[in-house]
């Protein structure tokens, strides 16, 4: 007997002494009966029929007691048990609703977790980084570009609707010298970066403002937890330590909390260093004036700052805010760079961010994820319509027994969650193992540099496979549920229920219509990425990356000056150029493909004036003689950088095709023609060379020129060499080579030039793994849905068939018109899924590369496998179905 | 179907079956059958009530405090389960009474409006 201790009535009648009271009910009616005159055994039967439904009066007499939400809740806990029984007993079924789900849902788990390390939650321990907001200028052109610090200042300290404005800046960072040193990421903020943030350290202090009063003053750095445990395994004395970053001693006066990677996504952020550093680390911002000066001047671009919005503000409010400040310090000091206007926007749309690059990408894996779970559902609709028919005699029985329809559909739907929320844990532990393996194969492609994703599986991830779980449920089990429900209790106990009775079949010929147009989309979708992923991979990047090799060192990494420099440079190309197996020998500052918009500079063109608003500011690189020829680079006028082209001779400049012919008219009318970098002197261009994929391979032709080493001392460099023999052996040459010179200073990589430009397929390359995965399981389930559902169909009408053949129809006229009726379902659905489709490419236009949205072959390729497997579908159970006996079939029945 | 003699019946008015449990018990403690029994003899046979609304019913009544149960042995020698008024529920049939007597008065002047102030004499 229930009672809970705030009650003061039991819950539940007492079942014992109620059913002893009914037992003396009886006793006493029956002795009254044999007083009468009957018989014992009469007066017990009279008794007993004047008594009526005693499980009904205890039924009542029980909810005379119980509330109605325990009864409802119990009722719950029965239909769990049923469901549980029932779906045990059909082990089959349940198996493949389980595994379909567990597809479906892992898939789309996975995409959201990606979706989430870029958008939603993208900084791993900052509260609400979504809802950052970054400020950049933008030039007429719609070019961003970064904010000087004195306009930052007067962002942080002059706009109402920000609480808190911070500034970083992302560098690649050597940290240590000599053999020991490598590369890492490393963020120059500002003093209140990590208040503005909301991050502690776990160790000694954080960065302050008191960090930031001038240039060079705070040595100073914070270390990421990461860094600390695996360079200095975990030192409880690291405080007040010294390390040394671009050959700059700074003391280490904190560790960050542990779970913090940085403002960078993607990019594993291992130390934090003041601002006001910068210049000292070697970063002059593009700076004219002395470096130390450069955070006055109001033209230097330093960085986009952050900000939090105060509580209330909107993104609007503050952008109408920093537009009137800018209308004023426009006012104060006119046209002192670019920048046009200032833009406020959510963080996922920060100019060169992680995010605003693969965003559109994931949108595209998300659409095709839910078409994935759609087709799933639309499979598991079918099976539990199905599974309905099959088991219309027991839903008939317990509808018989009294159950309420409502009581059916809610067993139903309990059921299916029954198999759907284990689905959606497994799904969500499938992601949870897929996606380190996907990040494990990103990070070997980015070594030595770290990456990190914010990709742990956590509360929102949980419910939003929670969600997909419900709302497939909704989708696939509802429809047929009711559909079971609506069961006719006349035709099911007299048998007779006829196969395509109306309700039915159109329900089912909807769903394979709907299945077949989702199908159709997906797998154009699919095409059409695989195929603009295939195409990006095979675009020529304008360099031969095969026999080459890459080798970086920076020479500040063991205290070189510019003239020791040069003399290293000058020693090492001819060293290796003496080697006999070595055909070209270059340096460069930028390998191309490296997936960064390397620095873009304003540029003046002879002979050509720029448009109002034309923002003439291109990307550049800095490389030797021989560099054109090391990477087979075609030169289409002029030369190539030559040995005379040194300090003492005319200023030189080598501009690509796409500048050549966009600004001079073609690439002989360049050559003689000067350009100016914003702030230097006019460089006559002596060369004119094929265009290059410069950082991405799917981007489009762009400006872009070359100035000589010999001219523009660069003390970071990558040697390239072209030769002979394994790429492995070349490499190992090269960096011998380097080495031979100076031992101690350290290689910052050494990899063939395929390997180099890898990384720049990285994003295209887990692309195409998920569209493989994506396409495959869709295109699995398509068919095995389609199949099931034309086929069954086909089994229903095997009373049809019979009747036909015992009338003298042939085999072959069965066949054709069975396989004709699931191609007219068919062609419905494909026509529904090419609009789709249609739609869906309209979308994706952004993302594909070197395909049109309506690329046909992908198209027919899905047109033509989707209904050759509804042709199949329906070929094979039509003909199994006309094989057998007219009788046996009529017989059946 | 044919009509049996039980069609001739009357259906109780929901919530009168209380009030005459409560009415029956007035006379003393009395068990399910009796009860049951009770009603149908003073009702001439007209009123016959079903077990499977008595004994909910008495639940009822026992829920709200109306009634007390306790096992005895009835007259001939049965174990059986004897319902007794409890103070509050004899209130309570004081208020069912007089609020019965007013719907059979307002009922009446509905159906007979003419000889209605006679017949209240």
């Amino acid at each position: 007997m229930a009672r809970f201790p705030w009650s003061k009535h039991r819950l539940d009648l007492d079942d014992d002494d109620f059913a002893e009271e009914i037992r003396s009910h009886l006793a006493i009616a029956q002795q009254e009966k044999m007083a009468d005159g009957l018989g014992e055994r009469d007066a017990r039967d009279a008794a007993r029929r004047e008594l009526g439904n005693v499980t009904l009066a205890t039924e009542a007499a029980r909810a005379v007691w119980t509330p109605r939400w325990l009864s409802a809740f119990r009722e719950i806990g029965a239909d769990i048990r049923i469901g549980g029984r029932s779906l045990a007993r059909h082990p089959g079924y349940s198996l493949a609703v389980f595994a379909v789900l567990t597809i479906g849902i892992g898939l789309n788990v996975a995409v959201f977790t990606m979706l989430k390390s870029i958008a939603f939650s993208p900084l791993a321990g900052v509260e609400q980084a979504s809802e950052l907001a970054v400020v950049h200028g933008e030039t007429a052109a719609g070019r961003a570009v970064r904010l000087s610090y004195p306009e930052y200042r007067a962002l942080r300290d002059q706009i109402q609707a920000f609480d808190g404005v911070m500034g970083t800046v992302l560098m690649k960072a050597n940290l240590g010298r000599g053999r020991g040193a490598r590369q890492i990421w490393g963020e120059l903020v500002t003093g209140n970066y990590f208040e503005v943030l909301g991050i502690r350290a776990a160790l000694g202090r954080a960065l302050t403002p008191a960090d930031e009063r001038a240039p060079g003053r705070d040595p100073v750095a914070v270390i990421s937890d990461g860094l600390w445990r695996r360079d200095f395994a975990s030192d409880p004395a690291i405080i007040g330590r010294s390390i040394e970053v671009n050959n700059q001693h700074l003391t280490v006066v904190g560790v960050a909390e542990p779970g913090f990677h940085g403002t960078a996504v993607v990019y594993d952020v291992e130390v934090f260093v003041p601002v006001m550093m910068g210049p000292a680390l070697g970063f002059t911002f593009g700076s004219k004036g002395p470096a130390t000066g450069l955070f006055d001047e109001p033209s230097a671009p330093v960085f986009h700052p952050y900000a939090r919005l105060r509580a209330g503000a909107s993104l609007d409010a503050a952008s109408a805010e920093v537009d009137t400040l800018w209308t004023r310090l426009r006012r104060e000091r006119p046209q002192a760079d670019a920048t046009a206007r200032l833009r406020v926007v959510p963080f996922v749309r920060a100019p060169g961010g992680a995010p605003s690059y693969a965003m559109p990408t994931l949108a595209v894996l998300s659409v095709m994820g839910l078409l994935v779970l759609a087709i799933a559902c639309a499979n598991l609709s079918g099976l539990a319509l199905v599974r309905g028919i099959s088991r219309r005699g027991e839903i008939a029985l317990r509808l018989s027994l009294g159950a309420s329809r409502r009581r059916i559909v809610r067993l139903l739907v309990v059921e299916n969650l029954l198999l759907a929320i284990p689905g959606a844990m497994a799904g969500t532990l499938v992601a949870a193992w897929g996606i380190p393996m996907l990040i494990g194969y990103a990070q070997r492609l980015s070594a030595p540099l770290r990456i990190h994703f914010n990709s742990d599986i956590d509360g929102l991830v949980l419910a939003f496979a929670v969600a997909a779980a419900a709302g497939s449920v909704l989708i696939f089990g509802f429809l047929p549920a009711l559909q079971s429900a609506r069961v006719n209790l006349v035709t099911v106990i007299n048998e007779d229920a006829s196969p395509r009775s109306a309700p039915r079949g159109r329900l089912r010929s909807g769903l394979v219509i709907a299945q077949v147009a989702v199908s159709v989309t997906l797998l154009v979708v699919a095409g059409l990425a695989a195929r603009s992923v295939a195409a990006a991979r095979s675009a020529d990047p304008g360099f031969d990356t095969r026999q080459a090799t890459a080798v970086s060192f920076d020479l500040k990494q063991n205290a070189y000056d510019e003239a020791r420099g040069r003399i290293f440079q000058q020693h090492l190309l001819s060293a290796v150029r003496a080697d006999r197996s070595v055909e070209g020998a270059a340096l460069a500052v930028y390998t191309p493909l490296n997936m960064t918009d390397t620095r873009v500079d304003p540029v003046s063109l002879d002979a050509y004036a720029a448009r109002p608003g034309e923002d003439l500011a291109f990307m550049w690189n800095v490389v030797s003689a021989e560099y054109f020829r090391t990477l087979r680079i075609p030169v289409l006028a002029g030369r190539e950088f030559e040995s005379r082209d040194d300090p003492s001779a005319e200023a030189v400049a080598i501009v690509n095709r796409t500048l050549a012919t966009r600004f001079w008219g073609g690439a002989t009318n360049a050559l003689g023609r000067r350009l100016r970098i914003a702030g230097s002197e006019w460089r006559r261009v002596v060369g004119v060379v094929e265009d290059l994929k410069y950082a991405r391979v799917d981007e489009a032709p762009r400006p872009y020129f070359y100035v000589p080493l010999t001219q523009v001392y660069r003390s970071s460099v990558t040697l390239h060499t072209r030769g002979r023999g394994p790429v492995d052996t070349l490499v190992g040459q090269a960096r011998a080579h380097v080495t031979r010179i100076d031992p101690d200073l350290p290689i910052l990589t050494a990899r063939s030039m395929a390997d180099s430009t890898r990384g720049a397929l990285i994003f295209l390359d887990l692309t195409a793994m998920m569209l493989f995965l994506f396409g495959t399981a869709g295109i699995g389930l398509a068919v095995i849905g389609t199949y099931g559902l034309v086929s069954f169909s086909v089994q229903q009408s095997r009373h049809e068939i019979g009747i036909r053949m015992a009338l003298g129809a042939t085999r072959a006229a069965v066949v054709r018109q069975f396989v004709a009726r699931g191609l007219r379902l068919g062609v419905a659905g494909a026509l529904g899924g090419v609009v789709c489709a249609v739609a869906a490419g309209r979308l994706m236009d952004a993302v594909l590369f070197g395909i049109s949205p309506t690329d046909a072959p992908s198209f027919v390729r899905a047109l033509a496998l989707v209904l050759l497997s509804i042709t199949v579908a329906s070929l094979v159970p039509a003909a199994r179905a006309a094989r057998t006996s007219p009788l046996s079939v009529l017989r059946h029945q | 179907m044919a009509r049996t003699p039980d069609d001739d019946r009357l259906d109780l008015l929901q919530g009168t079956l209380d009030m005459l449990i409560l009415r029956t018990l007035q006379w003393g403690p009395q068990h399910g059958h009796g009860i049951g029994q009770a009603i149908r003899t003073q009702s001439d046979d007209l009123l016959k009530v079903e077990t499977g609304s008595l004994y909910p019913a008495l639940q009822r009544l026992v829920k709200r405090g109306w009634l007390k149960a306790d096992w005895g042995v009835s007259r001939s020698n049965q174990r059986a389960k004897f319902y007794r008024l409890t103070p509050e529920g004899k209130k309570q049939l004081a208020r069912e009474e007089s609020r019965w007597s007013q719907l059979v008065h307002a009922i009446g002047r509905i159906m007979k409006p003419a000889s209605a102030p006679g017949a209240e004499e």
